[in-house]
C-alpha cells in the first residue's frame, strides 16, 4: 500500500466513522467522508452530481417501491392476516406446534413481504398471543418470532436482494480475477431471488430443529383435540386468494414471465382487487397510509444509495479492496477461514448497521474481494443477506426484538438471552450455506438461468 | 383558515408530490404489461418516463424522509443519555450535512443551469434532460429547509420528532392492546 492509500483509507473511514459516532446519518457520513476525500485528491466533485441522477435513475431499482407498497397493501388487505391464519391451522398436537407454525408463518410471510421487521410485526401480532395462550412462556415466545422474522429478507422477493443486486450489477470481476478463475456469472435480481430460495429453507429447518428440541425440554405439547381437518380447511378457505398471491409473484418471476419490478407491480393491483372486492377490507384511507410509507422509506434507502456509490467508486478506483483481500490471502489461503472470517465481519457489522444501509456500503467493498477469492457473485450476495438478518434478532439494533418486545411487554434483554440458541443455529447454518455453494447455486443453475 | 391551510400543504408538499408520482409511475408500469400481455403492443416511451418520475420521487421523498426525522443514524452509543444532549449532539452533526447540502445544491445548480445545454435530450421522450436534472438542485434545497425545520423543532420548542418507522410499531401495538381491551 503506498502513502496516498494509506491516506486516503484514513480519510474515507476516519471521517466516515467519526460523523458515524457523533450520530450523523449514514447517508451524511457517507457523503461528507467521500467529498473529503474528492477534495484531498482534486478529482472534480461534478462527479456527484452525475451519480446522484444515475445511481438513482435505473428500471430495475423501481422493484424496491413496488415490493414496499405491495407489502404494505397486502397488511391493510388483510392478506397478511389470513396468511398467518393457515400457519396457525397446521399446529394442531404436535411438541412445539404452534411455535414451528409461527416458522412456518414467516415463511409463507416473507414470500410475499421483503422486509424483516414487517415479518415480524405481521406475525408476532397474530402469533406472540396464541402461543402465549397454550402456555408458552412470553419470552420464548417472543424470541421465536423475532429470530424467524428474519427468513422475511431471503425467501423471496427480497428488498435486501434487491439492493445487493442493483450494488453489485455495477461491479465487474476484475480481469486477474477472471484470468485466475474463468468467467463469473452476471449479477441479477431474479437469479438471486431463485437462488435464496433453498438457504431460506436450510435456516428455517434449522430453526425448527432448535424449536422442537427446546419445546420437548419446556414441555410444550400441542392442544389436547386432535388435527382437525376442518379448522385446516376454514383457514385455507378464507385465506385462498392470500395463498395465491405468493404463488403469483414467485410464479410470475421464476417462470421469466415478468421482471420482479412487473412481478410487484402485479401484485400491487392482485392486492388492490383482493382488498376492495373479496376481502372488502381495504379502505381509500389505507392506499394515501401505503404510499406515504412507501415515499419515505424508499427516499430515505436510496438517498444512501447515492452517496455509498460515490463512496464505492472512490474504494474501487484505489484498488482498496484488491489491498484488503491481498492482506487476508497473506495471513491464510484456506477458503473455509476466509468465509469465517467474512462472516464475522458482516454478523459483526449487522449488529449495528441498518441493514440495506451496510449492504450498499460493503457490497463494493467487499464483492471485489469475492471475485479475488474466486467466490461466485450470487452465492457471496446470499451469504451476505443471510448473515445481515442475524443483526435483526440481536442487540443493540436487533429491529425484531424491539418489535416482539412491544407486543409481548417482555424486556428487550430477557428476549435477546432466549432468542441467542436460534441465533447460534441460524449463524451454524449461515455456515453450512457458505461452504457448500451448491445449495445456493443448484436451483438457478437447474431453472436454466 | 386560508393560512393554516397553505401552511399545512406546504408542511407535506413533498408528500402529496411523492404520493402523486407514486401512483403514477404504478400505473403506467401496469399500463404497459397489459398492453405488452394482452395487446402484444409495447410503448416504447414508458419505460424512460416511468424511470424520471421515480428519479424525482426518490429525491423528493428523501427530502420528506428528512422532515420526518426517518434518515438512519447509529444511536447506541447514546443510550445513557439525556434526550436533550442527544438531540442537540444530533444537531451538531446536522451541520456536516447542511454543508454537504449547500455545495451539493452549488453543484448541482453549476451543473444544470451553466453546464448543460438543451440540445441534450432524452432518448425517447425528447425532453432535454436539463429540466429531468432540475431535481437535484430543487430537492436538496428543499431538504436543507427541512433539517433546519426539524432541528427547529426539536431544539427550540422541544418538540421530539421521532423515526416514524418506530412510531408505527408503537401505534399498531397500542390499538391492538385498545382491540383486547373491547373484546
Amino acid at each position: 500500500m503506498d502513502a496516498t492509500e494509506t491516506t486516503i483509507v484514513l480519510l474515507l473511514f476516519g471521517s466516515f466513522l467519526g460523523l458515524l459516532a457523533l450520530g450523523a446519518p449514514i447517508t451524511v457520513a457517507l457523503g461528507v467522508s467521500a467529498l473529503i476525500s474528492f477534495l484531498y485528491l482534486d478529482e472534480n466533485p461534478i462527479k456527484f452530481v452525475q451519480i446522484a441522477f444515475t445511481s438513482v435513475g435505473s428500471f430495475p431499482l423501481m422493484a424496491l417501491p413496488a415490493f414496499i407498497l405491495a407489502g404494505a397493501l397486502m397488511e391493510a388487505a388483510g392478506i397478511s392476516r389470513r396468511l398467518v391464519n393457515v400457519a396457525e391451522s397446521f399446529a394442531g398436537p404436535f411438541t412445539g406446534g404452534i411455535s414451528a407454525a409461527a416458522v412456518f408463518a414467516c415463511l409463507f410471510f416473507g414470500a410475499i413481504s421483503g422486509s424483516g421487521p414487517a415479518t415480524t410485526a405481521a406475525v408476532g401480532m397474530l402469533m406472540i398471543p396464541a402461543m402465549i395462550n397454550r402456555g408458552y412462556d412470553k419470552g420464548f415466545a417472543s424470541a421465536i418470532t423475532a429470530s424467524a422474522g428474519s427468513l422475511g429478507i431471503i425467501i423471496p422477493p427480497s428488498i435486501p436482494l434487491v439492493i445487493f443486486g442493483i450494488a453489485g450489477l455495477g461491479l465487474q470481476a476484475p480481469p486477474e480475477a477472471v484470468e485466475k478463475f474463468g468467467a463469473f456469472q452476471s449479477v441479477s435480481i431474479p437469479k438471486l431471488f431463485i437462488a435464496g430460495f433453498l438457504p431460506g429453507l436450510v435456516i428455517s429447518i434449522s430453526l425448527l430443529i432448535v424449536n422442537y428440541i427446546l419445546c420437548r425440554k419446556h414441555g410444550y405439547k400441542g392442544t389436547a383435540e386432535d388435527w382437525s381437518i376442518r379448522t385446516v380447511g376454514c383457514a385455507m378457505y378464507s385465506g385462498f386468494w392470500s395463498l395465491l398471491a405468493p404463488l403469483v409473484i414467485l410464479g410470475g418471476i421464476y417462470t421469466g414471465f415478468f421482471t420482479p419490478t412487473e412481478a410487484a407491480i402485479v401484485a400491487i393491483f392482485y392486492t388492490l382487487v383482493v382488498g376492495f372486492f373479496i376481502h372488502r377490507e381495504l379502505k381509500w384511507q389505507d392506499i394515501g397510509r401505503c404510499l406515504e410509507t412507501t415515499t419515505w422509506l424508499t427516499g430515505r434507502v436510496l438517498l444512501i444509495l447515492f452517496t455509498a456509490t460515490v463512496f464505492g467508486r472512490l474504494l474501487v478506483e484505489n484498488d482498496i479492496p484488491a489491498i484488503i483481500a491481498q492482506a487476508m490471502l497473506s495471513t491464510t489461503d484456506n477458503l473455509y477461514l476466509i468465509w469465517a472470517m467474512l462472516i464475522g465481519l458482516l454478523l459483526f457489522v449487522g449488529m449495528f448497521m441498518e441493514t440495506l444501509a451496510t449492504i450498499l456500503i460493503l457490497t463494493p467493498v467487499l464483492l471485489p474481494i469475492a471475485y479475488s477469492l474466486g467466490i461466485d457473485p450470487i452465492h457471496f450476495g446470499i451469504v451476505m443477506v443471510c448473515a445481515l438478518g442475524v443483526g435483526f434478532q440481536t442487540p443493540p439494533l436487533g429491529e425484531n426484538l424491539f418489535i416482539a418486545s412491544g407486543i409481548s411487554n417482555v424486556t428487550i434483554e430477557e428476549i435477546s438471552i432466549k432468542a441467542l440458541p436460534f441465533a447460534a443455529i441460524n449463524t451454524a447454518a449461515i455456515f453450512i450455506i457458505a461452504y457448500v455453494p451448491q445449495i445456493t447455486l443448484w436451483l438457478p443453475k437447474l431453472l436454466g438461468y | 383558515m386560508g393560512k393554516s391551510f397553505l401552511f399545512k400543504f406546504f408542511g407535506s408538499i413533498e408528500s402529496y408530490i411523492c404520493r402523486t408520482l407514486l401512483a403514477l409511475f404504478v400505473l403506467l408500469l401496469f399500463a404497459q404489461i397489459i398492453s405488452r400481455e394482452v395487446f402484444q403492443y409495447s410503448i416504447a416511451w414508458s419505460e424512460e418516463l416511468a424511470t424520471y418520475m421515480f428519479v424525482w420521487f426518490v429525491f423528493f421523498g428523501a427530502s420528506y424522509a428528512a422532515r420526518l426525522s426517518a434518515h438512519n443514524r447509529v444511536t447506541f452509543q447514546f443510550r445513557a443519555l439525556p434526550k436533550k444532549a442527544v438531540h442537540v449532539i444530533e444537531g451538531i452533526a446536522d451541520l456536516f450535512w447542511i454543508a454537504f447540502n449547500v455545495y451539493f445544491v452549488y453543484l448541482s445548480f453549476d451543473f444544470v443551469f451553466f453546464k448543460m445545454n438543451l440540445f441534450w435530450k432524452s432518448q425517447t421522450l425528447g425532453i432535454p434532460m436539463k429540466y429531468i436534472y432540475m431535481i437535484l438542485p430543487l430537492a436538496f434545497t428543499l431538504m436543507t429547509i427541512r433539517i433546519i425545520q426539524v432541528n427547529y423543532y426539536k431544539l427550540v420548542k422541544g418538540i421530539d420528532i421521532r423515526d416514524p418507522e418506530k412510531v408505527e410499531v408503537e401505534k399498531m401495538i397500542d390499538e391492538r392492546e385498545a382491540g383486547q381491551k373491547t373484546e
